[in-house]
């Protein structure tokens, strides 16, 4: 039962930081047009941080306390071809905990996924940003401690 | 319950086996009786069992010492006899062909023809041939004889006199006659160093009187000179002049004679004695064994694994080991070893994944007269995988709390992944392999160091190229 209501309040938390990284990717690009952008889906920035400001990541690490309450894993993606999704695979002791589908607007998009923390998540995680065909673009390598 | 009741239960309850064990080894008993009966051998075999015996009343009554004296004395003497007795135990078992070990009875042996030897000594002498034979008793004379030639054939009036015809080559020696047959010949026997014998005694006297003089053989002997009949046995050596005389000495002691009618058929009822006794004592000491107090025993005992395919590996178990209730007779239980117990289950048709087995008798193999009662756990859980190797990225497990106004930005592992090995069903949901757990607190400053790899789940272990340690480089910034 327990375990059923810690799930339940996780799931609000990941369905809140959706809309937070939709919020982003609104400020970024303001009035959507979709231009063709020539190449293929690079990733060019993936880092685990605070809490991201301005479009940029603060204080990006791998080792985070639980006491800040909230990480968040920042993508940038330059360019974007066309209008795609990605995912951001959360795993906590090599189990994953959570997979979020995050869309991606040409040309170019960041995007990122938060995770509210407790003190049961305290250890090794990581994530894994992989295409929308499943490809491994990153992985991300961080540690919840004290 | 009558008394006849019980003893009918008792003997209904007696299996097959039971029945065979009991004759067989009262059979080894009663033939051993009956081969080394009258030996010295016997008579100490005799006193290591009174030897044995006291010290169990001994060990029973509590005597410390009385019993360790007398338990280091009956096993040095069960080295001892073989030790001693060496050519004694040899006789007894060369001279006799497998079946008169197995079957034959001295009474039964081979009779000497003492009509026929008789005869043919006199004839012997008669003709003035010089002749030596030997009857052995019962000792055992193989040191003090030499040169014996063996022979191994039947008496006959016309062997014997070829033996000892002047132009034989062994005429000199003499001849040992065992049962019907001449056993060797040309044996040369020790001298008596007597002072008391006539002037005319030659070397054949001496060599008889000398065998006679150290056992309890007897000897004839015919003189070349005098051709006369001489008998020697113990210190007596004299001239027989009646066959019918030596057909008695020989009759008397070969027992044969149909005088001593009365002392062979005391010597078959001693024998069926013996063979009763035989039976009553294996009988006891299987009862004493087998059905004594009942006794309990609780062995912890390894399960061993029979019969697993070569290409599968047990991965996991839920026990090592089980709890085995045992029951059987205190003497034997007593004597119960744990390595004499085994459980042993079959995996010729676990499949891979978890298995589920059940510990039953049927598992369990125990020395005779122990009997299973129970076992604890009755189940065992075992998990079967096909062992494979894989290369996974290592991860370091950071622990603890980081000093404020610092972070740690980046950490390269080298090596950045290991080889693995592991089941593969295993291995299917692992994916990383993370260091033990690194404490932060002290980390101020960018710096390195090396640690150890966690390998979970149990069962992974590291491939030989690879290394169970990483060196961990890292950066670490302040906070912005």
């Amino acid at each position: 039962m327990r375990l059923r209501i810690t799930t339940l309040v996780f799931l609000l938390f990941v369905c809140l930081d959706l809309s937070f990284s939709a919020q982003i990717r609104s400020q970024e690009n303001g009035t959507h047009t979709p231009p063709p952008a020539p190449g293929k889906l690079t990733l060019v920035a993936a880092v685990m941080c605070e809490k991201v400001d301005e479009y940029t990541p603060r204080n990006p690490g791998i080792v985070f306390s639980v006491n800040i309450g909230k990480i968040s894993c920042f993508t940038s993606f330059d360019p974007v071809p066309e209008d795609t999704f990605i995912y951001h695979k959360w795993f906590y002791r090599d189990e994953l905990t959570t997979r979020l589908k995050l869309s991606l607007k040409t040309p170019r998009w960041s995007t990122l996924s938060s995770i509210q923390l407790r003190e049961a998540d305290k250890g090794p995680w990581r994530v894994e940003v992989t295409d929308s065909d499943g490809n491994t673009l990153q992985t991300l390598r961080f540690s919840i401690t004290d | 319950m009558t008394t006849m009741d019980k003893l009918f239960l008792f003997f209904a309850s007696m299996r097959w086996q039971d029945v065979f064990d009991i004759t067989l080894n009262s059979y080894i008993l009663f033939r051993l009786y009956v081969l080394f009966r009258g030996t010295n051998v016997f008579r100490v075999l005799v006193g290591i069992a009174f030897l044995w015996f006291f010290q169990r009343i001994a060990v029973s009554l509590g005597f410390i010492v009385t019993s360790w004296v007398l338990q280091g004395i009956t096993a040095a003497g069960a080295i001892l006899i073989i030790v001693i007795f060496r050519n004694e135990i040899r006789s007894v078992l060369q001279a006799k062909n497998l079946k008169g070990i197995l079957w034959g009875f001295p009474l039964r042996a081979g009779q000497a023809p003492i009509e026929i030897i008789v005869d043919t000594v006199y004839e012997l002498a008669r003709r003035h041939c010089g002749a030596l034979l030997i009857f052995p008793g019962k000792e055992d004379f193989e040191d003090v004889v030499q040169s014996g030639i063996p022979w191994r054939g039947l008496i006959s009036r016309e062997m014997l006199l070829s033996i000892f015809w002047q132009d034989n080559p062994v005429h000199d020696g003499a001849a040992i006659i065992q049962g019907n047959r001449v056993e060797e010949v040309g044996v040369l026997l020790p001298l008596s160093q007597r002072k008391d014998f006539p002037s005319y005694y030659g070397t054949r006297h001496r060599a008889a009187a000398g065998l006679a003089e150290t056992t309890d053989s007897l000897v004839i002997l015919t003189s070349e000179e005098r051709g006369n009949v001489v008998a020697a046995r113990g210190s007596f050596i004299g001239v027989i002049d009646r066959k019918e005389e030596l057909a008695q000495i020989l009759h008397q002691h070969l027992g044969t004679t149909a005088r001593e009618t009365g002392h062979a058929k005391k010597e078959r009822l001693e024998i069926w004695i013996a063979a009763l006794a035989s039976i009553l004592l294996i009988g006891v000491v299987w009862f004493s064994f087998s059905r004594g107090l009942e006794t309990l025993i609780t062995l912890e005992i390894p399960i061993e694994y029979m019969n697993r395919d070569p290409g599968v590996e047990i991965l996991d178990t839920s026990i090592d080991s089980v709890s085995l209730q045992l029951r059987g007779s205190g003497p034997l239980i007593k004597a119960l070893r744990p390595e004499q117990v085994k459980v042993r289950l079959d995996l010729s048709d676990a499949s891979l994944g978890l298995n589920t087995f059940s510990i039953g008798p049927e598992n369990v193999s125990l020395p005779p007269g122990i009997f299973f009662k129970k076992v604890e756990p009755p189940v065992v859980e075992v998990t079967l995988d096909v062992p494979i190797e894989k290369v996974l990225p290592v991860q370091v497990d950071w622990t603890g709390k980081l000093p404020e106004g610092i972070r740690i930005v980046e950490a390269r592992l080298d090596p950045a992944a290991v080889h693995v090995k592991g089941g593969k069903r295993m291995l299917e949901n692992v994916s990383t392999i993370f260091t033990d757990a690194v404490p932060v607190e002290d980390i101020r400053k960018s710096d390195s160091m090396t640690v150890n790899l966690a390998l979970t789940p149990a069962g992974l272990t590291i491939a030989p190229d690879s290394q169970d340690k990483v060196k961990v480089k890292y950066v670490v910034q302040g906070r912005q």
